[in-house]
This record gives C-alpha cells, sequence and structure tokens, in this order.
C-alpha cells in the first residue's frame, strides 16, 4: 500500500521534476518521458489524422521534437500541456502539408478506400464514422470538438491550446455541433 | 449528433501504436537529444549501451558536406569545447558499428546524407541554396530512425560518407555546422526571435510548425548551447520562407512554360468527365471551360474512375479515340482486397488494368522496325447475345537482350517510417535485388532515398559491381517522415549525371504513396517530371503498402512521367514487375501511342469501350503530336475491348428510337455499299519511336474476315483476356453485364487458362472464386 502511493506520488511528480531534470540535460528523464506519453502522442495524433501510420510519423516527430525543445522548457506550464502544444502544432503541420498534396476529399476517399480493404483491424475501430464526421469540420471546428470532447478539456484550455478566446472555443463547438447534426442527420 | 454523441468521443477507442514504432521514436528522439547535449552525459551511458561494441576502434567515418563557411571554420577553431564533442562523437559513431562493420570490409560506400549547401547564411541568396539547405537538416532528424538500436544511436549530424577520415575529423565538420548554425542564431535572436518559441502559450501553429520541420540542434558546446538551438530553427524558418519565395515564382514559370503541356493533359481529362458533345475545344469557351476545370482537376483524377465509359451510337459519334494504358496497379490492389475477403470498392478496379495485368501470348512484331503489331478478332460477346466484341490486342517488338539499349537506372526509394512494415521497405529491398540481377553488366544503377530529407545512398555504380549495388539496398533502413519531391528532384539530378542518349534513363520511384512534405503543390511536381521526361528522364512508380497508398497520385506522377504505375503487394508480384516484365518495364520501344476506331455506321448500331475511362482521348487529339499518351515496352501487351450491337439488333440505349428517325434517312446506297464493304469499323495506331517527336500510323481495317461465330473459335488469349474484363466489369458493378455471373467467368476463364508458366491465370481463378464467395 505504502509502495502503491510512494509510486503514485512519484508518478505525479515526476512530470514536472521529470521535465526539469531533461532540462537540465538528463538523458534518462527525457527517455522516461517520451516511454510515458508515446501513447497519449500517439493517441492524439490518430484522433486528429485517423490513421495509424501518421499517426506514428507525427508521434515519432513530436517525440523529436520534444528531446530538442526541452532545455527551453521553464516549467512555466504543465509538462502535459507543454506537450500538447508540441502534439498540436506538429499535427496539423501534417495534416496541413499533406492537404496540400492531395485535395481533401480523394485523399479521404483514398483512405477509406484503404481502410476498407485494410486487414489491419487497428484502423477499423468503433465509432470510425464519427471520427470521419469530426474530421470533416472546417480545421477550428475539429480542432475544438476535439480538444474538449476528445481530450477530455475544458473550453479555458482548449483555448489556451488553440490561441484564441475561450469564446470563441465555445462558438467553434457551436457550429460544429450544428453542423454535424445536418450531417449525420444527412446521412441517415 | 447529438451532445450525448459527443461525449462519447473521448472514450471511444484509439487503435494502439505499434511498439516499433514507439522505439523508433523513441530512439530517434534520444539521438536528438544525445547530439544536443554531449558533454558529460553522453559518455557514461554510450558506454552502458554500447554492450560489446569494439572500443576503441573508430568507425571510419566521411563528411560529406560540401560547403562551409570560412566564417563558421574560423569559429571551429575558436572554439573552447571541441574536445569534449570530439569524445562524445566518437563514443556515438562506434556506437553504430554492426551495421556498418560488414560494409566497411568490402569497401562499400555508406549513404551520403545530401548537403550541398549547408551555410544557412547563404540560403538568402537564392532559390538554389534554400533548397538544399533544409534537406540535410531534415536528414538529421530521419536518420536516427532505423530500426537496429546501434543506428539509432548515430549521432544524427555525423553524415555518413564513403572515404575514411578519422573520428576526429568527422568531429571537426560537426563542430563547424554547428557553430554554423549558432552564428545564425545570433543573427536570428538580433532579430528579436524569441527562443522559446515552442513555449511561447500564444505562438501561432505557423510558428511552431517550423518547430516540426525544424532539425534539433547538432551538437554544440554548452556555451553556445542555446545559441545552437535557436540556430537550429532559425535555419528551419529561413527554409520555410525561403522555400515559398523561390516556389512561388517557380510556379509561375512553370504555368507559362508548361501551359501547353498542362492544359493537353486537361483537355485530356476534360474530355473523360465531359459529355462527348462537348464544346469545340478550341473555341474560347471551351477554353474558358478547361479554365475552370483547372481547380478540379485534382478531383477528377480520383473520380474519373467511377464514370463507366457509356454506350454511344455510330450515328452520332462515330469515331472512338484513346491513349493506350499499360498500368496494372489496380489488379493487385483487388487481388489484395479479395484475399482479405472483401469485395474491393468498386473506384479501384480499372478494367484495363486488370486485362492488361496478364500477359499475353499474341502474334508479335517480326522486327523492331514496326515496334507493335495491331491483332484484331470479332466474337460474339459473352455477356449478351446479341453484342459482338472487337478484341484489340497490341504486342510489342521484344527486344532480345543484345539489342537492348544500355540501362541507366535510378532507384528512389522511400524509406519513411511508414515503410517500415515487412510488406514495404523490405519488400522493396528484394525487389529490387531481383531487378539488380536482370540488368547487364554495362548499365548502371544510383540509388537516393528519402524520407525527412533525402540521401545518396550509392552513387551510379555499373552493374558489373553487383556487389556494390546489393550491398547498398541492404544498408537501407526506414526512418523519418517523407518528402517526396526532394528524393525526386535528388534522382533526376542522378540520373541526368549519367544521362545517355542512347540509353534507357529511367527513374523507378517505390513509395507507400506517403508525399507528406516537400513540393507540396501537386501540380507543380507533375510538371516537374513532365519536363524532366521531355529531356528524356522517364519516371515508374512501384506502390507498396496500404493504408497510406495514394493511388490516384501514383497514376498522376507515373503518367507524366512516361511511365507505369505497378502496386506491388508480395514478393512474387515484385518478380513480374521488375523480373519478368523488367524489359517492358524498363525499355520503351514505342511512346506516345494513340488507338482511334472509326465505326461503320452501317454495320454497327452502338459501342462502347470497356475500361480505359481515364484514357479518353478527343478525336483530335489522335492526329496531335503534342497530345502526350501511354507507353509501350519491349514485349509488352496491350488489350482493348469494345462491345459493339451491330445494325439490326436490339439496341442498349433507350434514345436510339429517335436515332433511328434520324439516321434512316441517310440509309442511302451509300451506306448500303459500306455495309457491303465487310468492314465493321477501320482501325488506327499512332505512336512515336522513344527517340523521335514524330508520330507514325498503323491502319487496320476490322474486316469481317476476322469475325468468329462461336468463342470456342477465339484463340485462347484473347478469349482469356475477355473473362479478365468480365470479372473486371462485375467487380466494377457495369450495368451492361448484368446477368453475367461469376460462375461464368470461371467457365471462360478455365476454358482458356492455356499453360499458364507462371500462375497467374490460376490465381486468378481463384481470385474469382473469392469474389464470389465474399459477394454471398
Amino acid at each position: 500500500m505504502q509502495t502503491a502511493q510512494q509510486q503514485a506520488a512519484e508518478q505525479s511528480e515526476t512530470d514536472a521534476r521529470l521535465a526539469a531534470k531533461a532540462a537540465g540535460g538528463c538523458r534518462q528523464s527525457v527517455a522516461a518521458l517520451i516511454e510515458r506519453h508515446y501513447d497519449r502522442i500517439h493517441r492524439l495524433a490518430w484522433r486528429w489524422s485517423g490513421s495509424r501510420d501518421r499517426a506514428e510519423d507525427i508521434a515519432q516527430d513530436v517525440c523529436v521534437k520534444l528531446a530538442s525543445a526541452i532545455k527551453n522548457y521553464r516549467g512555466d506550464a504543465a509538462f502535459t500541456t507543454w506537450l500538447h502544444r508540441i502534439a498540436y502544432t506538429t499535427t496539423l503541420d501534417h495534416l496541413r502539408s499533406s492537404q496540400r498534396m492531395v485535395a481533401v476529399e480523394p485523399s479521404e476517399i483514398i483512405r477509406l478506400i484503404d481502410a476498407e480493404v485494410g486487414s489491419s483491424a487497428a484502423d477499423d475501430v468503433i465509432g470510425q464514422e464519427m471520427w470521419t464526421a469530426v474530421r470533416g469540420l472546417p480545421p477550428r471546428q475539429r480542432d475544438a470538438v476535439l480538444w474538449v470532447y476528445g481530450e477530455d478539456m475544458s473550453h479555458a484550455e482548449a483555448a489556451h491550446l488553440m490561441g484564441c478566446s475561450e469564446k470563441t472555443v465555445s462558438w467553434h463547438v457551436h457550429e460544429a455541433k450544428k453542423k454535424l447534426k445536418t450531417l449525420l442527420e444527412a446521412v441517415g | 449528433m447529438t451532445e450525448r454523441d459527443l461525449e462519447r468521443l473521448k472514450d471511444l477507442p484509439v487503435p494502439a501504436p505499434r511498439e516499433t514504432a514507439k522505439r523508433a521514436a523513441l530512439d530517434a528522439a534520444m539521438a536528438v537529444f544525445e547530439a544536443a547535449h554531449p558533454a558529460g552525459f553522453a559518455s557514461a551511458e554510450s558506454d552502458a549501451q554500447m554492450q560489446g561494441a569494439p572500443k576503441g576502434k573508430a568507425l571510419p567515418l566521411r563528411q560529406m558536406e560540401t560547403s562551409h563557411t570560412k566564417r563558421s571554420f574560423r569559429m571551429y577553431l575558436s572554439s573552447r569545447s571541441s574536445q569534449a564533442i570530439a569524445a562524445s562523437v566518437a563514443a556515438m559513431v562506434i556506437a553504430a558499428p554492426f551495421a556498418f562493420q560488414q560494409l566497411n570490409k568490402v569497401g562499400v560506400p555508406q549513404p551520403v546524407t545530401i548537403a550541398k549547401t549547408i551555410a544557412p547564411s547563404n540560403s538568402a541568396a537564392g532559390g538554389a541554396a534554400i533548397d538544399e539547405g533544409p534537406k540535410l537538416a531534415m536528414g538529421e532528424v530521419a536518420k536516427p530512425k532505423v530500426e537496429a538500436p546501434a543506428l539509432a544511436t548515430e549521432p544524427s549530424p555525423a553524415q555518413v560518407s564513403s572515404s575514411p577520415v578519422p573520428p576526429s575529423g568527422a568531429d571537426a565538420r560537426l563542430k563547424t555546422r554547428a557553430n554554423d548554425k549558432a552564428a545564425i542564431g545570433d543573427e536570428v535572436s538580433a532579430r528579436g526571435q524569441p527562443s522559446e518559441q515552442i513555449t511561447a502559450p500564444a505562438a501561432t501553429p505557423a510558428e511552431d510548425k517550423v518547430a516540426a520541420v525544424a532539425p534539433p540542434a547538432p551538437p554544440a558546446a554548452s556555451p553556445v548551447d542555446a545559441l545552437g538551438a535557436v540556430g537550429g530553427y532559425a535555419s528551419g524558418q529561413l527554409y520555410r520562407g525561403g522555400a515559398s519565395i523561390a516556389a512561388a515564382p517557380a510556379r509561375k514559370a512553370d504555368l507559362n512554360a508548361q501551359s501547353g503541356s498542362l492544359m493537353r493533359e486537361r483537355d485530356t481529362r476534360l474530355s473523360t468527365a465531359a459529355d462527348p458533345s462537348k464544346p469545340n475545344p478550341h473555341s474560347w469557351m471551351g477554353r474558358v471551360e478547361q479554365e475552370k476545370a483547372i481547380v478540379l482537376e485534382e478531383n477528377r483524377d480520383k473520380f474519373d474512375a467511377k464514370e463507366i465509359n457509356p454506350v454511344k451510337q455510330v450515328a452520332t459519334e462515330p469515331v472512338s479515340t484513346f491513349s493506350i494504358d499499360v498500368d496494372t496497379a489496380s489488379y493487385a490492389f483487388v487481388r489484395r482486397a479479395l484475399n482479405a475477403g472483401h469485395l474491393p470498392p468498386k473506384d479501384a478496379v480499372r478494367v484495363e488494368e486488370m486485362i492488361n495485368y496478364f500477359p499475353y501470348a499474341y502474334p508479335a512484331p517480326e522486327t523492331a522496325e514496326t515496334p507493335f503489331k495491331p491483332t484484331v478478332t470479332v466474337m460474339p460477346s459473352p455477356w449478351n447475345p446479341n453484342n459482338r466484341l472487337v478484341h484489340v490486342a497490341i504486342k510489342g517488338y521484344d527486344l532480345k537482350s543484345a539489342e537492348r539499349p544500355r540501362a541507366n537506372i535510378v532507384l528512389l526509394m522511400d524509406v519513411s517510417g511508414s515503410m517500415e512494415p515487412q510488406d514495404r521497405l523490405p519488400l522493396v529491398k528484394n525487389a529490387f535485388r531481383l531487378l539488380v540481377d536482370q540488368l547487364k553488366p554495362d548499365d548502371t544503377v544510383g540509388i537516393v532515398t528519402y524520407a525527412s530529407g533525402s540521401g545518396i545512398a550509392l552513387e551510379p555504380t555499373k552493374v558489373s559491381d553487383k556487389a556494390k549495388i546489393l550491398i547498398a539496398i541492404d544498408r537501407l533502413g526506414a526512418g523519418g517522415s517523407t518528402a517526396g519531391a526532394a528524393g525526386i528532384s535528388d534522382a533526376y539530378r542522378l540520373a541526368e549525371a549519367g544521362f545517355d542518349k542512347s540509353a534507357v534513363n529511367r527513374i523507378i520511384l517505390a513509395t507507400d504513396g506517403d508525399f507528406n512534405v516537400g513540393i507540396t503543390d501537386q501540380s507543380e511536381l507533375k510538371s516537374y517530371i513532365e519536363r524532366k521526361r521531355q529531356s528524356g528522364i522517364f519516371l515508374s512508380i512501384l506502390g507498396v503498402g496500404q493504408g497510406n497508398h495514394n493511388d490516384a497520385l501514383m497514376q498522376t506522377l507515373a503518367q507524366n512521367g512516361n511511365g507505369t504505375a505497378a502496386y506491388v503487394d508480395t514478393l512474387n508480384e515484385a518478380r513480374k514487375v521488375l523480373v519478368d516484365e523488367s524489359s517492358s518495364t524498363l525499355f520503351t520501344i514505342a511512346k506516345d501511342v494513340k488507338v482511334q476506331i472509326e465505326w461503320n455506321p452501317a454495320r454497327v448500331a452502338e459501342y462502347r469501350l470497356v475500361g480505359y475511362e481515364t484514357r479518353n482521348l478527343r478525336r483530335e487529339d489522335f492526329n496531335n503530336d503534342r497530345v502526350d499518351a501511354g507507353d509501350i515496352g519491349s514485349g509488352h501487351t496491350v488489350t482493348a475491348i469494345y462491345e459493339v450491337t451491330p445494325v439490326g439488333a436490339p439496341v442498349l440505349a433507350d434514345d436510339l428510337r429517335y436515332g433511328k428517325a434520324t439516321a434512316a434517312p441517310r440509309a442511302t446506297i451509300r451506306d448500303e455499299a459500306m455495309a457491303a464493304s465487310g468492314e465493321l469499323g477501320f482501325l488506327k495506331l499512332r505512336y512515336k519511336k522513344p527517340n523521335e517527336d514524330t508520330s507514325q500510323l498503323i491502319s487496320l481495317p476490322i474486316a469481317d474476315g476476322l469475325s468468329k461465330t462461336n468463342l470456342s473459335e477465339v484463340p485462347v488469349e484473347q478469349r482469356f483476356s475477355v473473362a479478365v474484363a468480365a470479372f473486371g466489369q462485375l467487380m466494377k458493378g457495369e450495368p451492361y453485364t448484368q446477368g453475367y455471373s461469376f460462375d461464368d467467368v470461371l467457365a471462360l476463364a478455365q476454358s482458356a487458362r492455356g499453360d499458364d508458366p507462371s500462375g497467374y491465370r490460376n490465381e486468378f481463378l481463384n481470385l474469382v472464386r473469392l469474389a464470389k464467395s465474399a459477394r454471398e
């Protein structure tokens, strides 16, 4: 019991402390941080991109960024917030660059085709149609919904990450709901 | 979607990452981190890490960075901390011995990351410099993502290269660059660039994006540590800015220079989708329409497949024109779907690609003078007793090995992280080994890789030095994200370096189609490839993997590069594409091959071209030598099948009732004479020899003598291709084959299996059975 508590304490303490140590150049701390947060990063990347392959590419970029930027981490914000920001901007960057390459709709179609064909059951998850609908929203609305509902953040936290006001987030969420409603009703 | 649905979002399952991906990410990150924190930490840890690594035996590495400013070199000389870096770099270099050891024994150069112009201070000078700088930078990130931990710990900036230089030398260069970046860092901070870019809470995504692309700072000694970091971002930023500056004029130039050819292509695509009776393309209105279509062009690329070629009435449109297509990607894709137990999505089915997947023993031309020979067979339509099929079989001349021109081949390999699974990079490597075995000693092979950056893994090497090539292939590993365009321009550079007018100059791009970064403008990339094609370097594409597979883009690129796009999912498939068909894949015997058939209205009421939806041409394009079309390689076979409704038989199209009314008065004596002429139509083929710009014409009347009354009289080869056509149409859900069943396909194909030495036809029979059970 004691040890479990200690472990829990360590767990909660270490994000901040590990980050501080990592900023100071401690190798193990960086590795520990990545080890601990990789799944979270990947999940976030997947929610935005909808493809495991892409999510892995994004997650790797985020890890590399984390490792190179950790020395600038001053502890002004919680480590997870800091990490979320990196993950968020990296993800957006990936989405944007791939969007420029391939027109959105066809790429989506190709992706869906592939997903259908694909034997990789992992991308075949429950609620796929919902993700697809959310990802089809305009980018800011999509981001707001994914932060608030996907990552379970408050509007204030989402606003912080998205670099806009809380009101704007609420508005995006509102608009998104309207759009999703008509969209899903149209489908059936 | 209700609030409750949204609430569920956070609980919906998310696929778990693969453990290998996680490891790779961690390794990449740690390599970057270690590179940035060389002193104090690295030595002890890397000792532990490289258990068993031969200590003190520094790996002979040579730097290939080719440009350093004198200024940065001075900075290096004045640096106090070079020794600390030397120690850590040496340690890291030793940490990656196993993969290299063997290579070193054989004396093969290891991949060199391209670093032609590094000095970021030059980047503002011009597009070229900008173009190169970042590749290097991105390469650093890519490099560490190699599965073998030993490789992953290789210090990212250590540019591996081909002549031995003691570690301290490598180190020196390293240092040079670190300082170089530090210097930039100075400039940037002078501009007020914040070093806490990432932590700045209100930073826009655009700013952070830089960090995403920019590499981590290379090793910098503690005093310049922070500056180095800023430098790293700064150079990335300069690049971004510079790239867009450079890209803008380039795009404009493209528009001017390429408008002709692009326009042609648009025309082609337009004609595909537009109503047959579209406006005269030369009219002003027509042009405007085309301009509008530019915007939609990319969409159309991918939607083309949806629009099944309609039945046309000979009375209104007697001439049918299309470009041949020797791509086969669709078949492999369909096979993959069926093997996984699904019916493929209809849009993934391209009937002509399925037909042309199979080798057919059609009659071949006797000499290379006529590069190919058309054989026409008219037979009853198996799926519609009232109709006839006009089967056009084209066989390209099969170059004997001795007649083959020399080949100058550059393999361009996607080594991004998504290529890691067994069915991707490992498959491609095996496939290229097979290909190398097919080449003659005089041929040359070069290898360029691309991921976050691009690198030359092998300078063009004669195949007589086969071991060297094979080892370079073995050496390739996956890592980083994809920058297709940077790799493409490097591959073209290499191909140009070895360019030989009399040789075949070809780039073979192997990718899972994930072009994430690089020339992000698709039309820019297309026109780039097209320009290169005009200079005599062709591009073929080998697609692998699924999930990322971007079929439409691959098609576009291959079509613009006068090449084929093949989808490879097994080594067997790779063998087919690269070995059995290596001569046709590599050696073009005729280019811009177009087919035109004029139907005799006295004999044929309606016709329909099976497949080739993406290859339709306008009637007048047939004689226009500036209009691009498909190519035929040595020994290639191409099959086109028309389904025609003879005059008098029940017609498919509803409105023929009125068509007849208008056609009736024209049934004059002349028509009767034509009917008596014993010709269903007239076939014309246009082609250019590979090195010529003027086309030549082959023509052939479709005479009654070519007609068979029963399917059983039709040669086996033609019959099999008809079975494949039927299958493709069934998979596509075309309305014209309703009533025909998979069992009918089976029966037809079974009777036409021939001796099937490679087993492709047996495999086809299995696929039909799979499709049958998948549908049930």
